[in-house]
């Protein structure tokens, strides 16, 4: 059994819809600007990622507005451009038809305006609880669209939407569901949890006056990541029932590999990644010399992108220096949550379109980060198979591989 | 504020917060449920009504509120000590 992707909407702050959002990947623009939703004067890293021109009371009514957080009204979006996208599921049960949604923070929005309620006694907005809890989002699309059947939420930091993917496609292939909507989202451009990455000094912090250059995954100055937010959603079913009904057909989503570190709950280790990415290409029956495309995780953290280089040479050998590479991140910065459900949406298009978009702001190679890593400018190149990969906090490693083969 | 200008600015904010429901049917009378509110449609409501008229309503006496006048009362009762 194969199981395919048929339709896909993205919220990014390069554009809403994959049309608009492949557009700007593919050009290398960059969505960074300094933020705008609250007065970052005081952050220690003032840029982000955030989604522009954003309006939920354009699709949803007032009441589900305030019942809902940014996260759940990001993937509602991508949820219901996807759908519109994959056309007609009506031959499905509903009972059939699964939720696999990744965020890492969940309603974290909502947690930090009602925490800084409560710590000034004010009273508390009843729907903190229900716009706060991770599995909201998937809720929240399976209500909309009378969706009844498994109803998952992964929360494995940033590597939340990979291993909501994966879990789309075992749902599939144990027969547990005929269509599943998976994806994630995240919306935590928010002072708190800022803060908290702040602290570990894990964000960039010397490009507040120079957002659009900050992200800078595998350049020598890179100085740590950029928070974003968005939301991608892929519908995934299986070829046959697919191909029965008419759909357009992206891609397979032929594999999928997790792994654990098990050895430290922030920094990144090499072992883990090539674990995590041959265990796709395993699962996809594949060899990893089949790979002509990876979607690398590349925050543009000094430590990640170098750990993340060696994993490939580790698991690729010579095959490496032929392996086409972008990250996204360089783009949109890193939505946590989302990210690898957006960078899953750019590894389709890739294989769709021909074209990989540029990693941008790659000015000067760091010595340690020496691949192919389709520099500044998008190129044309035929991909018959890609991987996208997401690490996260928690030594928690998920690579997919989609093909056209 | 007298209760006269209470009762008009609780009618005139309840109809702004109920979908689907004509302004001239809301009456101090009116049940939350016969303006098609939820129970959890109506905590949502009280919520926003502390936030509009700067009272706090008790743990207990929130129970008691049902119908339009029971906040219009209750606010009249509690008159805030701080400006909304």
């Amino acid at each position: 059994m194969r199981i395919v992707v048929t339709g896909m909407g993205v919220v990014s702050p390069i554009g809403i819809g994959v049309d608009q959002f492949w557009d700007a990947a593919v050009k290398g623009v960059s969505g960074i600007r300094r933020i705008q939703s609250f007065d970052a004067s005081r952050q220690r890293s003032q840029i982000a990622g955030e989604v522009i021109g954003f309006d939920p009371t354009s699709f949803l009514s007032a009441k589900q507005v305030e019942q809902t957080d940014r996260f759940t009204q990001l993937a509602l979006l991508a949820a219901s451009l996807a759908l519109e996208d994959a056309g007609s599921l009506e031959s499905y049960a509903p009972q059939r038809m699964a939720v696999s949604l990744g965020s890492g923070m969940g309603g974290f929005a909502t947690f930090e305006s009602s925490a800084a309620r409560k710590l000034q006694n004010k009273s508390m907005p009843p729907f903190t609880v229900p716009r706060i809890m991770a599995n909201s989002a998937a809720a929240w699309i399976a209500t909309k669209y009378g969706l009844k059947g498994v109803n998952l939420t992964s929360s494995t930091a940033c590597s939340s939407g990979g291993n909501a993917i994966g879990m789309g496609l075992d749902l599939l292939r144990t027969g547990k569901a005929d269509a599943v909507i998976a994806g994630g989202a995240e919306a935590c451009v928010l002072p708190l949890t800022m803060s908290g990455f702040e602290a570990l000094f894990a964000l960039s912090t010397h490009f507040n006056n120079d957002p659009e250059h900050a992200s800078r995954p595998f350049a020598k100055d890179r100085d740590g990541f950029v928070i974003g937010e968005g939301a991608g959603i892929l519908i995934l079913e299986k070829e046959e029932e697919a191909m029965r009904r008419g759909a357009k057909i992206y891609a397979y989503l032929a594999g999928y590999g997790c792994a654990c570190d098990a050895t430290h709950i922030v920094a990144p280790e090499v072992e883990g990644q090539v674990s995590a990415m041959k265990a796709a290409i395993q699962d996809a029956g594949m060899q990893p010399e089949k790979v002509d495309y990876i979607n690398a995780h590349a925050t543009s953290t000094p430590l990640g992108d170098i750990v993340e280089t060696k994993a490939i040479k580790e698991l690729f050998g010579e095959h490496a220096q032929e392996i086409a590479i972008s990250a996204t991140k360089s783009l949109i910065g890193h939505t946590i949550g989302a990210s690898a459900a957006i960078g899953s949406i750019a590894t389709v298009m890739t294989l769709h379109s021909g074209t990989i978009h540029p990693t941008i702001n790659f000015a000067e190679a760091d010595p340690e980060c020496d691949l192919s890593y389709t520099p500044n400018q998008a190129i044309q190149k035929k991909v018959q198979t890609a991987m996208c990969n997401a690490f996260g906090f928690g030594g928690n490693n998920v690579s997919i591989v989609f093909t056209t083969l | 504020m007298d209760k006269t200008d209470i009762e008009a600015k609780v009618i005139q904010f309840i109809a702004s917060k109920v979908e689907n429901v004509d302004v001239s049917k809301i009456t101090t009378a009116s049940q939350f449920g016969e303006l098609g509110l939820d129970s959890m449609d109506t905590v949502q409501l009280l919520f926003d009504a502390e936030e509009e008229f700067g009272v706090s309503f008790d743990g207990d006496e929130v129970k008691n509120l049902r119908s339009v006048g029971d906040i219009i009362n209750y606010i009249n009762n509690h008159p805030p000590s701080m400006p909304a």
